[in-house]
């Protein structure tokens, strides 16, 4: 459903989206729970004409009492917590601390407000004289698996792409690594999503996910920053 | 519920009053509330800030002021990975939207008066003197620019800039698109430069040039 509203274009997508499902189902459940419980109760000893009044309950009737209203529902949400770490942990492991092998680099450097990419050129490698530097775009190739080099000029930035399901922190003198590996063509949204000055809201690049040949056009014609128009 | 009135009202004024933003008075000009914001780098006189590296922008004429607000919309200017500060020009500039409205914004910059920097570099005013022969062709004698040249008055910039402005040139940080042919002029004059100690000369001199 999740998709629905923002496409899942990368290989980790639906596994972030699980997750959240998982989070959502499993803390909505305990939330109604709650709230129904609460209401219910509101109004089974609601003020009435003629009730039975108010009176202390002994020591056992007290230890039951809590046993079924807290000790259990304590215990079942320790499970749920468990089931929680879990699922987080493992998606975790999967994308932030495994690097599968990857087929190309792609440095970012984000300042006060642009991104700046810089691209393999033709040769494939890396710091080379036909690298491709661009601003506020970044152009990659369906299917390839990118690792990707995360810097800051000045202050801290976050690489936000949605349809990704991808945030990094960019930290001042850090490199700060990762992948990703884009599975739809398509044109998407790059954000800044860590408040970084008065530009930070008007600090978005463009994403090209293009096919090999739409990929190797532009990299034979690439173009360096996006133009504007009204 | 009475009593609650005052209550509801208090607090809907009190949410209220957090949404608003500064509104501008009666009257004011359009180009003066899309000034406010530039304010933020360019401070409210458009003195510029040495602290956020924004140049003094008050006087400046209307011409230039348009041509590089639209420059920065456009890429021409402040899209080179190494242009830290245009880079941040950039999309503050595109929050312009329409060629109208560069033109109200640069009309109130060049309406508001221009003041003389105080000097920041240190130079050789004399080898700067010399110096500024080539420039004057374009900029004048007297700094005063030349709107035919599209050269703008250089009295009032600080001289921190022009050091910064003339080093972004000679890297070909500024002045890197082709059909820019005005900036790549500048370019190709600052080519000239032998380093930053001749630059600082220029700066030293055109500080003295009055306003």
């Amino acid at each position: 459903m999740i998709e629905s509203f923002i496409l899942q274009a990368s290989s980790y997508a639906s596994q972030i989206d699980a997750l959240i499902w998982l989070i959502v189902i499993i803390t909505g459940v305990w939330f109604f729970a709650a709230e129904g419980i609460f209401f219910w109760l509101l109004w089974r000893f609601r003020a009435r004409p003629g009730g039975a009044p108010a009176r202390y309950i002994d020591d056992h009737e007290e230890h039951v009492l809590k046993y079924k209203w807290i000790e259990i529902p304590h215990r079942l949400i320790l499970v749920c917590d468990v089931v929680l770490i879990i699922g987080a942990i493992t998606v975790w492991s999967d994308i932030k601390l495994s690097m599968p092998a990857t087929d190309e680099t792609v440095r970012i450097t984000a300042q006060q407000w642009a991104w700046t990419f810089q691209h393999v050129g033709p040769d494939g490698q890396m710091d080379t004289e036909d690298d491709i530097v661009s601003i506020d775009e970044m152009h990659i190739q369906v299917g390839k698996t990118y690792k990707f080099e995360l810097m800051a000029k000045d202050v801290l930035h976050s690489f936000s792409v949605p349809v990704f399901r991808l945030k990094q922190d960019a930290i001042p003198g850090r490199v700060i690594t990762g992948w990703f590996q884009p599975t739809i063509t398509g044109e998407f949204d790059v954000q800044c999503a860590e408040i970084c000055g008065i530009g930070h809201g008007i600090m978005p690049a463009r994403l090209y996910v293009e096919t090999p040949e739409a990929h190797a056009a532009w990299l034979a014609n690439p173009t360096h920053y996006l133009a504007y128009k009204f | 519920m009475p009593a609650a009135r005052p209550i509801i009202l208090a607090l809907v004024l009190a949410v209220l009053g957090g949404c608003a933003t500064e509104l501008p008075a009666a009257g004011v000009a359009r180009g003066e509330v899309l000034y406010l914001n530039c304010t933020q780098c360019h401070g409210d006189d458009g003195g510029g800030s040495t602290l956020v590296h924004a140049p003094a922008i008050a006087g400046l004429p209307q011409w230039y002021i348009e041509d590089q607000v639209t420059n920065f919309q456009t890429g021409w200017r402040g899209a080179h990975e190494d242009d830290v500060e245009g880079l941040k020009m950039r999309p503050m500039s595109r929050t312009i939207k329409s060629a109208a409205d560069v033109k109200l914004v640069a009309e109130y910059v060049a309406g508001l008066p221009a003041k003389k920097a105080e000097p920041t570099v240190h130079g050789d005013v004399a080898k700067g003197q010399a110096a500024y022969a080539v420039c004057s062709a374009c900029h004048g004698v007297d700094g005063t620019g030349n709107e035919t040249m599209k050269a703008p008055p250089l009295t009032q910039v600080q001289d921190w800039y022009v050091v910064k402005q003339l080093s972004k040139f000679k890297a070909g940080v500024r002045g890197y698109e082709p059909l820019d042919t005005t900036a790549a002029t500048m370019k190709g004059i600052s080519g000239g430069i032998a380093d930053e100690a001749a630059m600082r000369d220029l700066a030293a001199y055109i500080q003295t040039l009055p306003l």
